[in-house]
């Protein structure tokens, strides 16, 4: 293989790695921009995704011992991947509107632990939830039929049709919220709550509805981010973390509030963890705490960052 | 005694008032709390493992000893200072993987393991301090969150060989206590009954000394300014004080405290898990200090007691115990701030004022 291919499949890889993180992180930075508000919750509309997705594509086992008490079965509506991911979407999306209605909402007065506990804590009861009727065990979300295999890319090699798929989905996801918030009065309402949250208020700009859309797109996306990566990582209860980790890392490296931002911080993310898979695999977990680390001691607003939330 | 009965009938709500305030300037002085402590360490067990319906046993006895030193200690980070952090189970675990090597390394002297185990915190504590704290306010809790997990992933992966990766480190050789007292050995007659044996000793005694100084520091003129940071920020740099560098401090002491925590563990278990450094580590002590109760010393103490409890010994009978916990810890974020320990206090009060009301 050549070099150039070579460096086409190791962009390809980022990419797809990145794709599950940005679309994550996302939601946490404008959530982190505008409201101020660390949402630890956020991993619960990822865990929503893949296994409310797992029931639309495929089917769910409710092996966990609370469904076994009640007589659940296994339901599955077996409406295949692309279904799940229309569908998914939409769900998570009035999830999170909800979230921000009766859960955030009432803790945007209270002090920024409050905050971080009662999301933590709703977190830990969605995971439980999980355990307790879908059970603990890994489940096996199998990719669509039609993703399988390997598309050839002429002299660049041939590549694994999955992971084009994912790139391309989340690159259509992603230029969507984009422009939506580039282009719409929502947007700009956004944007401006982003830079002075205070001053947007003073103008007379309602924020309210603008800040209960862009939590439920956040949590829309992070949904999308479940059904695209339930293929790809374990599906397990403790997921949710174990996404939710990687995504706040892409916030603090990329900078908060930003979708550029989000962008920039997922793709090296993802470039330094499959450069350590490909390289040093012992060290693959390890390095992008590093460039965390590395990124607050040179730059501590993040490489995108221009606002600096505080206190 | 002419003069008490002289004095009685209209000065009896006078003497009861008066009684209290006695009883309050007792409560107030550091020997009530240590001697509180001391007295709870000979009561406790005797309790703990009679009560009528699903009794506890010794070694959860000393379990929650070792956990209330960690989460006191959490408590001076969080209650006090007003700092939460999500990676404390690198202190915890980190000192218990120190532990565990030195024990089977160098020596297995008891106090030493605990003093290794401290001082590995301590310096964990100041490299992750510093790279937390450099973002403020809501970025700490996901810094902390986040170091605290690359520390799990470097014991798996890169340092697999000597923490035994998955299978936990089992090397741990703990020798008699300075010498010559064997942990196991027990006392006779009363002082067997009071305090059963020279391990129980060791860990009951890390508890009083634990509380002991967090009381001290809580009521040091250095542990008013962390209340001060807790209560406003501004206006203790206002003051031409370094915050930065008391919240560092803050987050060194609680973490030297989870590291004689996560020392005596290694000690009590014989054991080092690779879970002791995962995040629900972390979130497990989250949990126990914000139900206990934050802002005190006995709060922290009351949510081991009521965690552990659940936790090894109704987790039997309710299989979903970690979800019901979960929806109490909800509850008591959303409505009871101040946790179980807020609410005894708070009785207290209304029993109080019920008493004194009436001459009011």
């Amino acid at each position: 293989m050549s070099v150039v291919g070579s460096v086409v499949g190791f962009m390809i890889q980022t990419l797809a790695v990145s794709s599950i993180y940005i679309l994550v992180a996302i939601g946490l930075s404008i959530t982190l921009g505008t409201l101020k508000f660390v949402n630890f919750a956020h991993a619960a509309m990822y865990l929503a995704g893949v296994y409310i997705g797992l029931g639309i594509a495929l089917e769910l086992q409710f092996s966990g011992d609370l469904a076994r008490s009640i007589g659940l079965g296994n339901v599955g509506l077996d409406l295949g991947f692309l279904a799940a991911l229309a569908i998914i979407p939409i769900i998570t999306f009035g999830l999170g509107l909800l979230m921000e209605r009766f859960v955030a909402r009432p803790f945007y007065d209270r002090p920024d632990t409050d905050q971080i506990l009662v999301t933590f804590g709703i977190l830990l009861i969605v995971q439980e939830l999980i355990r307790a009727f879908v059970g603990g065990r890994s489940l096996t979300f199998s990719r669509p039929a039609w993703a399988e295999g390997a598309i050839s890319l002429g002299p660049l090699g041939t590549y694994a049709s999955w992971r084009l798929a994912i790139i391309g989905i989340t690159s259509v996801l992603v230029l969507a919220v984009y422009l939506y918030i580039e282009y719409t009065d929502v947007g700009l309402a956004v944007r401006a709550g982003t830079e002075d949250t205070e001053m947007v208020n003073l103008l007379g700009v309602r924020a309210t509805r603008p800040f209960l859309v862009i939590f439920g797109v956040g949590s829309g996306l992070a949904g999308a981010a479940g059904v695209v990566g339930g293929p790809v990582f374990s599906v397990v209860p403790e997921i949710g973390v174990g996404v939710l980790v990687p995504a706040f890392l892409v916030v603090v490296v990329g900078g908060v509030g930003s979708i550029v931002g989000s962008v920039v911080g997922g793709l090296l993310i993802g470039a330094v963890e499959v450069g350590l898979v490909m390289n040093a695999p012992t060290w693959s977990s390890v390095g992008i705490y590093a460039l965390a680390a590395v990124v607050l001691l040179v730059r501590p607003a993040g490489l995108m960052g221009a606002v600096e939330v505080d206190e | 005694m002419s003069e008490q009965t002289e004095a009685a009938t209209p000065g009896e709500s006078a003497d009861a008032s008066g009684l209290l305030d006695r009883w309050d300037g007792l409560r107030e002085r550091e020997s009530f709390s240590i001697a509180g402590a001391i007295a709870f360490v000979v009561v406790f067990p005797m309790i703990f493992t009679n009560l009528p319906a699903y009794n506890g046993y010794m070694s959860l006895v000393e379990l929650i000893y070792i956990w209330a030193i960690f989460a006191i200690g959490f408590d001076l980070l969080l209650g006090y200072t007003g700092l939460l952090s999500f990676g404390h189970a690198v202190f915890w675990g980190g000192s218990a993987y120190a532990a565990g090597l030195f024990s089977a390394n160098v020596s297995g002297e008891p106090l030493l393991i605990v003093l290794v185990a401290m001082v590995t915190a301590i310096v964990l504590a100041l490299i992750i301090g510093i790279l937390s704290l450099r973002r403020g306010g809501i970025y700490f809790a996901i810094l902390t969150l986040a170091f605290g997990q690359m520390m799990y992933f470097i014991a798996l992966g890169p340092l697999g060989g000597i923490t035994g990766g998955e299978d936990g480190f089992t090397g741990v050789t703990v020798d008699p206590l300075l010498g010559a007292l064997e942990l196991g050995t027990g006392f006779a007659g009363v002082l067997g009954t009071l305090l059963h044996d020279i391990g129980y000793v060791l860990f009951a005694g890390f508890f009083v000394l634990a509380v002991a100084a967090a009381v001290r520091i809580v009521r040091s003129p250095y542990g008013a300014i962390f209340q001060a940071i807790a209560e406003n920020e501004q206006r203790v740099r206002f003051l031409g004080l370094n915050v930065w560098r008391y919240k560092l401090a803050a987050f060194v002491i609680s973490g030297a405290f989870a590291g004689v925590a996560g020392g005596l563990h290694t000690i009590h278990a014989q054991y080092v898990a690779v879970g002791s450094l995962f995040w629900i580590t972390s979130g497990d002590i989250v949990i126990i200090t914000v139900l206990g109760g934050i802002g005190s010393i006995f709060g922290p103490v009351t949510g081991t007691i009521a965690f552990l409890y659940v936790e090894n010994i109704v987790s039997g009978e309710i299989a979903f115990w970690l979800l019901v916990l979960g929806a109490l810890f909800v509850t008591v974020v959303w409505l009871f701030p101040a946790g179980i320990w807020g609410i005894v206090t708070g009785i207290r009060s209304t029993v109080r004022e019920q008493l004194l009301g009436d001459d009011s």
